[in-house]
């Protein structure tokens, strides 16, 4: 079930909210909740609710059972199983097929005959996201930062509670249990202001911008055989923008139904394209995410803390590993270590004290790199990302007047510049700042009317499929 | 409505930023916490007041006009060209039944039965619609037996790759002459709410609301008796696109977005109930001892190209398709995709999808001599 679907928002939401602030006593409540947020699971395919529930059972079982042993050994072994688990899914349902592909790749490159049965395993949605969750729990316990539930269901909701089930951000149990413990006991007009605020901005973003864009770039890369410098730029720009509001959209959606249900999550987009560095790039941009690999991967590793070397391989791998979480395929892998490569670059640089002192000319460098490094992660295949990088540094030359007719046309190129403008000046959903007045709610009432009226032809969001 | 973030954490002393991928964690305040909650109270009431209203005023709006005639609410001309009830009056009223029926969508609005009778020797009627679906061919083979029972009838049936397909579009659905030939109701449903709530009916509805609300409208397409276009009517028809080139150029790129595989093609041809109505009209004709020929559109020769460098496995999964119907139903198939075949040239069309009437005298003479003596 998508958030900008018509049986979400005037079915199942009015359903869930009434019923999340109708039922009397805690237990009821989340028991509900966490039924409404697996029927919204099993919507797309109940043959993985098995899944998504299995993997919350041993989580919870597993840090009940490490929080209460003493043994060092025994805590270790425990953490392991759990950590098993959740890789052990992830490694089956979305990383099987990709391995025995290349594996049969290398053998057929060797010349021999491909032995290894080809899978077609479909790729449960939202598994990156809850088995990250989960983890995160397991681990936190181990490190006796956190404290496990008792309570059963406040774990069954805080996995699986719908508005981050899909895509994100990804919650920890330290951003939640606090709520959990002690539940909103009625909406309030403040929830519910915010609520609505953030699910206008992110119907907005996601139906007015992104989906506006998603025609415009899907041409171009379908003809990066064809494209020129201006019309390569024009990929690389229109994608970036397009996946900025398409997943913060989403994440705007998530946070506001959030607070319709009287949670409140953290931020996951810190205006990324105003970044002046990589590194303030990563901590603009999917923050939940790059959060959890900072805290879980690159500071077990030993951080920035054992000298230049120990630091650039740590960014490497850190970045290979958060390449491949979002997706089974050589361009994500390769992405990921394009920028472990950038940020290992930037923090040599810095060192040496060789970076601009300009803010302008950081922030156009840190989005020239960024956009550049999305048509790896966007294109179907590191050829056709070839193609397109190739002409942007001209190696195609500059288009004809026919080709920018035919892929560049004036509404999008206008569209572009606006939004290039826009998120260089504009303050993001969570600066804005407004004395909560009927006539702003009528304007964003109007938005969100004007958006729900696109809903007739729905595009997924881009990072349900990771 | 203010959101405000707490502050980043502090960088420890002594100890400067890491060069590591990840943000602080931020969970938001409301600042608008400062604010009297019955400001708050009538944000959202706002919110909701203007959300819903608007959409509840689109919905009656859509429905009152009603652009694609889908609520039947019959106040005002509908968006949708309405020539399948103008067709179905004109062949009501015809004195003798027509011994050819040239059957299809836009693409077979073209085609002169008069021409036809002067290269067979029979007359001709044209139940061509826009949209043309299979239901609609459907209704018009048995709405014509049933009006003239003891004819024969020779059948010219253009049609597109994937032979079948488009459902029962409610205008058909409405028509009480085409109704009795068609399975179930044509209410108006919640899918019908998804379309008239959306941009693209209120769009349809506004055209509408000027055109014949604000002033007089009139339909610009006329028919002759026989059902082919008035030549006047030739300079109106809505498929006529404003450049040739550009309209080329737009398919030539949906060719490159969308291309399919022979998996995905034959799969798409075996969705339950796509040949529902194809398979019927075949079975009537066939019953009555009537042999059709079926015609596969012409395709614009650099569009045609396109196609054929991505594989055009729709084309290879639809003669699948004849040949599985060839074993089941008598039909003559000509296949006009390449207008090389015909003699046709690439500047009598009228867009990318569609031949102008020259063109089309070219493909009935054609059709005619390779049609196994099926219209003679």
């Amino acid at each position: 079930m998508l958030f900008n679907s018509y049986i979400f928002l005037f079915g199942f939401l009015p359903c869930v909210l009434a019923g999340w602030w109708l039922l009397p006593r805690k237990p009821l409540r989340l028991a509900f909740l966490t039924g409404a947020s697996w029927f919204f699971y099993a919507w797309w395919d109940w043959r993985y609710l098995p899944v998504l529930i299995g993997a919350t059972s041993v989580d919870y079982v597993a840090g009940l059972w490490i929080f209460r042993s003493e043994d060092e050994r025994r805590r270790r072994l425990l953490l392991a199983a759990s950590l098993t688990t959740n890789i052990g899914i992830l490694a089956y349902f979305k990383y099987a097929g990709f391995f025995l592909d290349t594996l049969n790749g290398i053998g057929s490159g060797l010349g021999l005959p491909p032995d290894l049965a080809t899978l077609h395993i479909v790729l449960p949605i939202g598994i990156s996201f809850y088995t990250f969750n989960s983890m995160s729990y397991t681990i936190d316990i181990f490190r006796r930062r956190i404290e496990p539930t008792r309570h059963v269901l406040e774990y069954t909701t805080f996995v699986a509670l719908f508005p981050h089930l899909i895509a994100g951000p990804i919650v920890r149990f330290t951003d939640l249990a606090g709520q959990l413990r002690r539940l909103t006991p009625r909406l309030t007009s403040r929830h519910a202001a915010l609520g609505v605020f953030f699910l206008a901005c992110g119907l907005v973003k996601k139906l007015l911008i992104a989906d506006q864009l998603h025609p415009y770039v899907s041409r171009l890369y379908s003809n990066h055989a064809h494209l020129g410098l201006l019309t390569g730029w024009a990929a690389a720009v229109g994608y970036s923008l397009q996946l900025y509001f398409d997943f913060s959209g989403y994440s705007d959606m998530a946070v506001g139904l959030a607070w319709l249900l009287g949670f409140r999550f953290p931020q996951n987009f810190n205006s990324p394209f105003k970044a002046e560095n990589i590194s303030d790039f990563w901590r603009r941009w999917h923050m939940s995410l790059s959060s959890w690999f900072r805290d879980y991967l690159f500071i077990p590793l030993g951080g920035s803390r054992l000298g230049a070397k120990r630091t650039v391989a740590n960014l490497v791998v850190t970045m290979f590993l958060a390449g491949l979480w979002h997706g089974a395929a050589w361009t994500f892998v390769v992405w990921g270590l394009v920028h472990g490569f950038f940020l290992a670059g930037h923090a040599v640089l810095r060192k040496a004290g060789l970076t601009p002192p300009w803010v302008s000319v950081n922030r156009l460098v840190t989005f020239a790199l960024v956009s550049a490094a999305f048509v790896i992660f966007r294109s179907p295949s590191l050829r056709v990302a070839g193609h397109i990088l190739g002409s942007m540094i001209g190696l195609n030359g500059l288009d004809n007047a026919a080709q920018i007719d035919a892929l560049l046309p004036f509404k999008f190129g206008l569209l572009i510049a606006v939004l290039l403008a826009f998120v260089n000046v504009a303050p993001n959903t969570w600066q804005i700042r407004l004395k909560p007045r009927v006539w702003q709610g009528m304007v964003a009432g109007t938005a969100a009317a004007v958006a729900v009226m696109t809903i007739a032809q729905p595009h997924p969001f881009i990072y349900f499929q990771f | 409505m203010s959101v405000a973030t707490r502050p980043q954490p502090a960088t420890p002393p002594g100890r400067e930023q890491p060069p590591v991928p990840g943000g602080a964690r931020h969970v938001p305040e409301g600042a608008s916490e400062q604010a009297p909650s019955s400001n708050q109270r009538r944000f959202v009431v706002g919110f909701l007041g203007s959300c819903l209203g608007l959409l509840a005023a689109i919905l009656a709006f859509n429905v009152v006009i009603d652009p694609f005639a889908l609520a039947g609410s019959g106040i005002v001309p509908t968006a949708v060209e309405s020539d399948r009830s103008i067709k179905l009056d004109l062949l009501q009223h015809l004195k003798r039944g027509p011994e050819t029926l040239i059957l299809g969508s836009s693409r077979s609005r073209q085609a002169e039965p008069a021409f036809l009778r002067k290269l067979t020797g029979h007359s001709g009627f044209n139940a061509g619609v826009t949209g043309g679906t299979s239901a609609d061919e459907y209704v018009f083979v048995r709405f014509a037996a049933d009006l003239f029972p003891h004819q024969k009838r020779r059948y010219i049936w253009f049609t597109d790759v994937g032979l079948a397909g488009g459902g029962v579009l409610p205008q058909l659905a409405h028509d009480p002459r085409a109704h009795r030939y068609l399975a179930g109701g044509a209410g108006f449903g919640l899918g019908d709410v998804k379309t008239y709530l959306s941009t693209d009916a209120t769009k349809a509805s506004w055209r509408v609301f000027r055109k014949c609300v604000l002033s007089t409208c009139h339909s610009q397409i006329r028919y002759n008796p026989d059902g082919s276009l008035t030549n006047q009517s030739l300079r109106y028809l809505p498929e006529h696109a404003k450049s040739l080139r550009a309209s080329v150029a737009k398919e030539i790129a949906g060719v490159r977005t969308h291309h399919e595989t022979l998996p995905q093609a034959r799969a798409d041809l075996a969705q339950p109930g796509r040949f529902s109505y194809f398979e019927r009209a075949l079975a009537f004709m066939s019953k009555r001892g009537e042999e059709p020929v079926i015609v596969l559109n012409p395709v614009y020769p650099t569009v045609l190209a396109e196609l054929n460098k991505y594989g055009y496995a729709s084309r290879r999964a639809t003669l699948e398709k004849v040949a599985a119907l060839h074993e089941r139903f008598r039909f003559v198939f000509v296949d006009a995709q390449d207008i090389r075949t015909w003699g046709g040239n690439d500047y009598d069309w009228t867009n990318a999808t569609h031949i102008n009437r020259a063109n089309m005298r070219r493909l009935l003479r054609y059709v005619v001599a390779h049609s196994d003596g099926a219209l003679r």
